[in-house]
């Protein structure tokens, strides 16, 4: 065991104190995948899916969190609901309270609080239960009504996410991509969370049902108080729905700030190029497109330095070898590059 | 497209409700309301709300159905599964209440009295002349003397100095004088004394033989007068005295004394040429003859029919054993109810051990994975190299020697089976609970809480479940047929208990399988119907199970 922890890399934060005004607070999370090879299965070395990522998140806010494919979004949700069984770095604070400090019945007691909906709605309700256990068997396990509500409970909350009664009698396999999400989403909702992680709720439906959806989270944020981490790589969708916006890359948060100061003022070479792919609805606007050369480097062993500096314009040599930290360039803006020092 | 995106508020969604329904499909619903309302008066107020008449409310929807009764629903719209089911459960009426219903045992004997045709008598036609005299002059060498003239033909002979003149009386029958006076005879037909140790005197024999020979039906001795019937029966007035008869009978055995009457009927049966008689002796017993004529040795032997009590073995069909009887003289119907309920009972209890066995290793293997995963893994690899066949056979081998109890021997078959059946079955359960794991709903059950009880019995279970069902429908099958082919081999269940592989095992040559049809047909269609409906339930479960499946 004290091998295995001598072959990680150093993984120490300097800890944050909790602000009262963040329901959820990230500090320098990292979550490493060990690489097994080798006859006796040992580690060979890690996947750094998430590699320090610090953020904070206003009560009621969503914060938009974008990127390419394989950069440690849908990782950094899970690791923050602690869905993996541990963290490899940093802190999560949700409420104040640190998630992963939690023992199993606290962590039990807190799950209601945070919830998760899932990309793929077809993989995610089990395909035995009918729809109105799917969504009420947690709300019993939490006793979140009274027995005699509970009934006109699940009820409410499927109204609520468009569905009818009768569909609680219904399995998962009798609805439709966007039916099912609203069940993902009444799941999600029954418990009374505070914070849902949105795991690219939207991308596996068609555009029209993709407006119903985000409408939909967009009205039960309104009336429940909801804060989302909307993690999403469609940039309409982002901006349609964040607050904030946080932009990674290769595990790293490379930029995050209020929605219109990243989309107004995009800071750091990657999310300008990022940006810059946005497609605009008229034919006689010229594009300037940023066009990024080479693909993602690998996580299980990413450049020095600036992570980006493989594919960035502006690549300097202190980018190679010193790794840039995150500084706030305007109030509430902040971004990781040495252009900015 | 963000623009877009932010032109559609809430309320511009499309409403739940079906109001874009196509206005022939709203007039059928409309149409169908009116025949209901016909049927029930409630339904009419509904009618008059125009809202509603174009949702689909609870009343026009199809009725849903409990998961358990969805499951039976689809299954029971199968209808080979449903023959399959059909057939099953008249097999386990057939094998569970039958054996209580059948009047007989499965170990019952059954008797037959047969008749057989035991070797009674002997019979044989005297050809050679014997002799009788009044007193002793009648000497062995006077005898020669006389034999040797009648073969020459003379009338008369010189012996010794003295004259003697033969005369011939009868066929077969002369007699010797000497100086005129008749001193022997010399005769084919025996006269015998009708009642035992008397005698019969010199002259009575000379006459009655006399008037035997000649056919006459009466005569004079001394100063009785006899009558003789054609049967050779002399009688004085009416008490019989004597008979004559050409056949010598002789009992042989031992401890039969045979009667005059018998030998009378037997000697009346030959002379009349019939192949067989029925006598009844002093007794009352009546039984009968068979007359069999030997042409070599120029003899009849008498062969009496007795009843025997054998076991009644492959006795055909009948009021009494529906199905006949088989090489034991047992009751093939009550055997096969029997055997029935040894068969499903093996196979239920096989499948039980594996099933146990497999989901616990095949569960420990899936949820925990790891080094446990791998170790498992490997011990049903090796499992899997077993030779299951030469291992059975071997054990059922040393179990002969060992000289088991047939029940125990049972009971070690059932656990030997099952425990080389379980692998499967853990790579079944290991399978899907490790791909079920992996499911986003199982992400789902963590992020809600879920007690780890009801994410095992409420998630991961509910879908292991009905591969298990079919799979061990299915091996309930192979089980059955795996227990019919030891049995059939002499490995599995033994005598006395039945089985449907020992049935037919009684077929263990040419003549019983084409002379004793009912001896394994009946047994060998049951195995198959019951296989194949447990094959086919399988297939029909497996499609009722799966919620994919179109309705």
């Amino acid at each position: 065991m004290s091998e295995k922890k001598a072959k990680l890399p150093e993984t120490a934060v300097t800890p944050v104190e909790y602000d009262p005004q963040y329901i959820l607070m990230v500090n320098g999370l990292k979550k490493y995948f060990p690489i097994k090879g080798g006859m006796i299965s040992k580690t060979v070395g890690y996947v750094k899916a998430v590699d320090g990522v610090t953020f904070n998140l206003k009560r009621g806010q969503t914060m938009g969190l974008v990127g390419e494919s394989g950069c440690g979004k849908t990782t950094t949700g899970r690791t923050i609901l602690r869905l993996y069984p541990d963290k490899t770095a940093g802190q999560v604070l949700f409420n104040g309270q640190e998630v992963y400090d939690l023992s199993s019945r606290e962590l039990n007691a807190m799950r209601p609080k945070m919830q998760i909906i899932f990309q793929d709605p077809f993989s995610s309700l089990s395909p035995r239960l009918p729809v109105g256990e799917i969504i009420g068997e947690a709300v019993r396990q939490h006793n979140i009504v009274s027995k005699e509500e509970y009934n006109d409970y699940i009820d409410e909350v499927m109204d609520n996410c468009g569905l009818q009664p009768f569909h609680k009698d219904r399995y998962p396999h009798e609805f439709s991509g966007g039916q099912r999400q609203r069940i993902c989403i009444a799941r999600a909702l029954a418990l009374k969370p505070e914070f849902i992680v949105c795991d690219e709720p939207v991308s596996a439906l068609d555009v029209s049902i993709q407006a119903q959806i985000i409408n939909l989270l967009n009205d039960l944020q309104e009336k429940n108080n909801l804060t989302y981490l909307f993690i999403s790589h469609d940039l309409s969708v982002v901006e349609h729905i964040s607050d904030a916006v946080g932009v990674m890359y290769l595990g790293n948060l490379v930029e995050y700030g209020a929605k219109d100061d990243i989309f107004r003022n995009p800071l750091h070479p990657y999310t300008e190029a990022l940006f810059s792919a946005i497609p605009v609805p008229d034919p006689t606007v010229k594009m300037k497109r940023i066009v990024l050369e080479g693909s993602i480097p690998s996580p299980a062993n990413p450049p020095s330095g600036c992570k980006f500096h493989t594919r960035c314009v502006h690549c300097t040599e202190r980018c190679k070898v010193e790794e840039p930290v995150q500084k706030e360039i305007e109030p509430g803006h902040f971004v990781a590059c040495h252009k900015y020092d | 497209m963000s623009d877009n995106m932010k032109n559609v508020k809430p309320d511009d969604r499309p409403p739940m409700r079906m109001q874009s329904v196509p206005e022939t499909v709203a007039k059928r619903h409309a149409e169908k309301i009116t025949e209901d309302a016909v049927k029930s008066s409630t339904a009419s107020s509904k009618k008059n709300n125009n809202e509603e008449e174009y949702s689909l409310n609870d009343d026009r929807r199809v009725k849903i159905l409990s998961p358990g009764a969805l499951v039976a629903k689809r299954f029971f719209r199968n209808s080979i599964a449903l023959v399959g089911l059909i057939v099953l459960i008249f097999m386990f009426l057939f094998s569970f209440l039958g054996g209580l219903i059948s009047p007989y045992r499965q170990d019952q004997r059954f008797f037959r009295t047969d008749y057989i045709y035991k070797e009674y008598a002997g019979v044989v036609e005297n050809e050679e002349f014997r002799y009788a005299a009044e007193g002793s002059d009648f000497t062995t060498a006077l005898q020669a003397q006389m034999l040797l003239a009648m073969q020459r033909g003379k009338p008369a002979f010189t012996y010794r100095d003295v004259a003697y003149e033969i005369a011939e009386e009868g066929p077969d029958f002369y007699s010797i004088s000497k100086d005129g006076k008749v001193i022997g005879i010399a005769y084919k037909d025996i006269v015998s004394p009708s009642v035992e140790g008397t005698d019969i005197p010199f002259q009575l024999k000379y006459d009655a033989l006399k008037a035997f020979v000649n056919g006459e039906s009466s005569f004079t001795s001394g100063s009785d007068e006899y009558t003789i019937d054609e049967g050779g029966v002399v009688f004085k007035g009416d008490a019989e005295v004597a008979f004559v008869s050409r056949y010598v009978v002789n009992s042989t055995m031992a401890d039969v004394f045979l009667t005059r009457d018998f030998k009378e009927a037997t000697a009346a049966a030959i002379a009349t040429e019939d192949p067989d008689f029925i006598y009844t002796d002093e007794n009352g017993e009546t039984h009968e003859y068979l007359i069999e004529f030997n042409p070599e040795k120029n003899t009849w032997s008498v062969r009496q029919e007795t009843a025997s009590y054998v076991y009644d073995t492959y006795s055909a069909p009948s009021k009494e054993h529906w199905l006949g009887t088989d090489r034991n003289g047992m009751d093939m119907l009550t055997r096969l109810m029997y055997g029935g309920r040894v068969s499903l009972v093996i196979g239920f209890i096989v499948e039980i051990i594996s099933l146990v066995i497999g989901v616990i290793l095949g569960g420990i293997a899936g949820y925990f994975g790891k080094w446990v995963d791998n170790l498992i893994m490997r011990i049903v690899d090796i499992f899997y190299c077993i030779p299951s066949m030469p291992i059975i056979i071997i054990l059922g081998a040393a179990m002969d020697a060992m000289n088991l109890d047939p029940k125990i021997r049972m009971i070690y078959l059932m656990l030997i089976l099952g425990f080389l059946g379980w692998p499967g079955l853990a790579r079944l359960v290991r399978g899907q609970i490790l791909s079920l794991r992996e499911q986003e709903f199982m992400t789902a059950t963590e992020s809600s809480g879920l007690s780890v009880p009801r994410r095992i019995f409420k998630h991961l279970v509910p879908n292991v479940i009905p591969q298990l069902i079919v799979s061990c429908t299915m091996g309930l099958g192979s089980t059955i047929i795996l227990e019919a082919t030891l049995s059939f081999l002499g490995l599995g269940v033994r005598f006395p208990f039945a089985s449907w592989g020992n049935i037919i095992n009684d077929v263990n040559d040419t003549h019983v399988l084409t002379t004793y049809l009912f001896i394994w047909i009946p047994a060998g269609v049951l195995l198959l119907a019951t296989v194949l409906a447990f094959n086919l339930v399988g297939d029909g479960l497996r499609d009722a199970f799966d919620p994919k499946m179109k309705r």
